[in-house]
């Protein structure tokens, strides 16, 4: 009672002093606001546009309904949707079944090799999500995968027991990719979680498994929570395994009726019948964005930084480390080893074959060798500015809108937080579809198109959903009192942000500024979308390269490039390792 | 007999004006599209990326050659034509000049563009192109054919099980061992041609029932030499030579007739910001050298052109080849085609 006595005084103090800050926030809170709805809902707005037109984006054509009518009165649409919500929940289900385990490992035990496994975590993100999944075809296609043979031969099977080219085939796949994503979301929540509970727990005798499941996890949830919501919509909107395992074997999900729709195998795209799948996701996406609005305004309940200073502790494992870097090193084969030893093997191949003697005698390092003449240096030169441009932007207008949302009284806080989640509601493709309506038919006053920034800003906004997940789910963790103690000293809200907040949350600024590095390295459906020959970038000539059934190129071009980004990214993570640990520990 | 031979003398006299005419006005007309190309410096070229850029390089120099100019070609390798197509259309409706001045892409391709009224037509027969390679009202110009047919592994399939009929590929021995690749207007070539539609969706409707593996060609090369699927029911010649090249087992089942046969066409688009060295290039498309670099670098030559490999594999064939009357028929059979096999 007394520190709220002495609190309270002291505001009353600070009040006079700051009398004119509320307003200063909520006119900067309106001027973000004003920016994010203009760069957010113009290419949603664009979207919607296409879902009530037909013909082409710019065509002179009435508005009508009839895209609605031809995707809601087909039968087909409420199979598929079945499809796609299998396929989300079953691949979010994989991921957290990995995923949770994982961090709380790396976060709160000693495991040896933590650092190494970092890195190889990040690895696992390079590693694009088709090149993966050809691996997995080379290992459990019924017809030619490897451990399907090895299964069948040990156990004298008939048929092969595995199925790769099923939704739940597919869900594996999607699970697995998803795992080092959902990692870097929970890191920064276990790395910072106040360890008096467990401790209390184990004190009281409390084993570990059960430590895990009752203090860890309810502890986490938001972050879970968060991980969850974004990770279901996520698995509705990623089109690359729905592509290469579902679409051969005629799985469909929305997603890819979406790519179909907007790539149509002959003919020309029917862009409003994309936009009348894609308003399903959108509404699913807004469905799951107020949820998710909820869950934020209930995170107070589950603050565990606080001014009480702590050190984390890590728990020692004992006799269980060898087990849990078994569990570890296994889920790295699966997301890295094999899939890099697929690469590689691949790479060095005249053409893709399966391991055999003769295979060995043909291996060659031409593909290697064509690589400069193949690609140039544009896309590699592109590739750089998306992988420094749109983390810096993302993390920035995430950690001003995290601020606003979790840390002040704005009253349309709530507005914006739902606002900057749109953009995951709205697939990838349709966003960059709208950028490319925008760029095209009003391209004086948007002369963007064609260019390497429409990329970074589908990017960027694509993403920012993912960035403020991440900093809303650390913020929410950081007390007020931390705050209100800055405050009391008579420090600006601005002065508070960026001596109090920012290095408090600093890792997990970082580890996201990472992640979306990479995932923009990576992306190719936007980029695909938005392609023209001044805007290459190495996703899509590698994409290009699958396309024309270059394997062996693109395994190459893969080789080098996660060759390199290893060095990068253990080179930045050792340099930056102080500012993660500060940030962790104060 | 005076009026005869004033008659014969004036039809005489007239032929030679007209023909003088004629060879004139091709000269004045590449005359004039050699001055105008000087000028534009520079063309944006769209083709196959199966002819890279050393093979777009060895175009631009040939041409420079030819016509003593100094062109720079920009080449934009195909990464999806349909999708490159589509854009064009767009660009076209929001009232935007095209990315390129001339595109290199299937005849179905160009056909939506027809449709649409998207090519800057001239009268490149006037320029000495041969008639029977113009199409869509002299907006293109056949440049090489691809042929397709059922390809198989030539390691795992027997010579006995090679398809030698189209209806071969409904034996149930194939089923779950076939792919489909999502070129389906080759399916519409057929319906549009020979077969017409009714046998057509009949035979696509029996392939539908032996659960083919569908994907994009190169991918099913992939596959296919992997031997997760034993037959293609179609696969182009470029991914067969592409194949071959680097010594994968992959074989064209070559006694299937009729051979369905899609042209490479180019055409200068409307609105292209180069039209003169647009055109220029369009008419060094025609030329034989160009048949040499093209067969050279993508595998493919004109089926047109005597001598050529492609001429000589059609001969005794039943090829099928698609004009621009077929255009919208191709476009729309072919859609319902993908949604009987599963595209869509």
């Amino acid at each position: 009672m007394k520190v709220e006595t002495r609190n309270q005084s002291a505001v009353g103090a600070w009040e006079g002093l700051s009398r004119f800050m509320p307003q200063g926030v909520t006119l900067f809170a309106t001027g973000l606001s004003g920016v994010l709805v203009i760069l957010i809902g113009l290419p949603v707005a664009m979207v919607i546009l296409m879902s009530l037109r037909t013909g082409f984006p710019g065509e002179d054509v009435p508005f009508t309904l009839e895209n609605f009518a031809t995707v809601y009165f087909t039968p087909r649409t409420y199979e598929i949707l079945l499809n796609t919500l299998f396929f989300a929940v079953s691949s979010v289900s994989i991921t957290l079944l990995i995923a949770v385990p994982l961090v709380w490992i790396l976060m709160r035990t000693d495991i040896p090799f933590k650092k190494t496994i970092y890195v190889l975590l990040t690895i696992g993100i390079l590693i694009p999500v088709f090149l993966r999944t050809i691996a997995w075809i080379l290992l459990l296609s019924p017809r030619i995968g490897l451990v399907n043979k090895w299964l069948q031969e040990l156990f004298a099977l008939s048929s092969p027991p595995l199925n790769l080219y099923s939704l739940t085939g597919m869900a594996f796949v999607q699970g697995v990719s998803f795992v080092p994503g959902a990692f870097f979301m929970l890191a920064a929540a276990y790395r910072s979680m106040d360890p008096s509970l467990e401790e209390a727990a184990y004190t009281s005798g409390v084993g570990k498994l059960k430590t895990f499941l009752k203090i860890n996890i309810p502890i986490t949830w938001p972050a879970i929570a968060a991980v969850m919501v974004y990770l279901f919509m996520t698995a509705i909107a990623v089109f690359e395994v729905p592509a290469i395992i579902g679409l051969p074997a005629r799985i469909h999900v929305l997603s890819s009726l979406i790519f179909t729709s907007t790539t149509p195998s002959t003919g020309l795209p029917e862009y409003g019948m994309a936009g009348a799948y894609g308003a399903i996701m959108l509404v699913l996406g807004l469905t799951l964005a107020a949820l998710y609005v909820r869950l934020v305004k209930q995170g107070k309940k589950y603050t565990v930084i606080t001014g009480r200073g702590y050190r984390p502790r890590e728990l020692a494992l004992g006799r269980w480390k060898w087990a849990a870097l078994g569990f570890v090193f296994f889920y790295l084969a699966i997301e890295v080893f094999i899939p890099f030893a697929v690469l590689l093997w691949a790479s060095l191949l005249p053409y893709l074959q399966l391991p055999s003697a003769e295979a060995l005698s043909s291996l060659t390092l031409k593909h290697y060798l064509e690589i400069p003449a193949n690609v140039g240096p544009r896309p590699f030169i592109n590739t750089l500015i998306l992988m420094l441009a749109v983390p810096t932007i993302t993390m920035l207008l995430s950690v001003l809108v995290s601020w606003i949302v979790i840390r002040t009284q704005v009253s349309f806080r709530g507005f914006l937080d739902t606002l900057v989640f749109i953009p995951h509601a709205v697939p990838g493709i349709l966003m960059a579809v709208g950028l490319a309506y925008l760029g095209l038919a009003y391209r004086d006053y948007f002369p963007l198109y064609g260019t390497v920034a429409i990329i970074v800003l589908a990017h960027t906004i694509n993403w920012i959903a993912y960035g403020t997940r991440t900093t809303n789910s650390v913020m929410i963790q950081v007390h007020r009192e931390l705050e209100e103690a800055g405050r009391v000293s008579g420090a600006s809200a601005p002065r508070v942000l960026g001596k109090i907040i920012l290095p408090l949350i600093a890792a997990g600024v970082l580890n996201s500024w990472i992640w979306i590095g990479m995932l923009s390295y990576r992306e190719v459906t936007m980029s695909l979308t938005l392609l023209t020959r001044n805007n290459v970038v190495i996703s899509t000539v590698v994409w290009q390269f699958w396309g024309s059934g270059w394997i062996p190129q693109v395994a190459a071009l893969g080789v080098i490039l996660i060759l390199f980004a290893t060095l990068v990214v253990g080179t930045v993570r050792f340099a930056l390792s102080r500012i993660g640990e500060i940030g962790s520990a104060s | 007999m005076k009026i005869v031979l004033t008659r014969i003398v004036g039809v005489f006299l007239g032929l030679m004006v007209a023909g003088t005419g004629t060879s004139f006005g091709a000269a004045s007309s590449i005359d004039g599209l050699i001055a105008g190309a000087k000028k534009e410096g520079v063309i944006e070229f769209y083709g196959p990326s199966t002819l890279g850029p050393e093979g777009a390089q060895a175009l631009a120099d040939g041409f420079n050659k030819k016509y003593g100019l100094n062109i720079k070609l920009n080449f934009s390798p195909s990464g999806n034509m349909t999708r490159d197509t589509a854009k064009i259309v767009g660009m076209s409706a929001s009232g935007q000049p095209p990315e390129w001045d001339i595109m290199v892409v299937t005849d179905a391709h160009h056909g939506s563009l027809w449709l649409r009224k998207l090519h800057q037509p001239f009268d490149y027969a006037a320029a000495g192109v041969s008639k029977e390679r113009i199409e869509y009202d002299r907006g293109t110009v056949s440049v090489a054919n691809q042929f397709a047919l059922p390809t198989y592994n030539s390691k795992l399939v027997a010579a006995k099980d090679v398809p030698t009929k189209w209806e071969d590929l409904l034996d149930p021995k194939w089923k779950g061992k076939l792919g489909v690749i999502n070129s389906t207007h080759h399916w519409g070539r057929l319906a549009a041609g020979p077969w017409g539609d009714e046998k057509t969706l009949d035979f696509v409707k029996k392939l539908s029932a032996q659960k083919p593996l569908l994907t994009r060609a190169g991918e099913m090369a992939q596959r296919l030499i992997l031997g997760e699927v034993l037959v293609s029911a179609t696969l182009q010649d470029s991914q067969l030579h592409e194949s071959q090249q680097s010594g994968a087992p992959l074989a064209f089942a070559d006694k299937v007739q009729p051979v369905i046969s899609p042209e490479y066409h180019v055409g200068v688009l409307k609105g292209a910001p180069h039209p003169n060295v647009g055109h220029l290039f369009v008419i060094f498309m025609a030329s034989p050298e160009v048949q040499a670099i093209w067969k050279k670098h993508t595998g493919h030559s004109s089926a047109y052109v005597p001598g050529t490999d492609a001429y000589k594999f059609a001969q005794g064939k039943q090829v099928v080849y698609m004009k621009q009357d077929q255009a919208a028929k191709v476009d729309k059979i072919s859609r319902q085609i993908g949604k009987i096999l599963g595209f869509n």
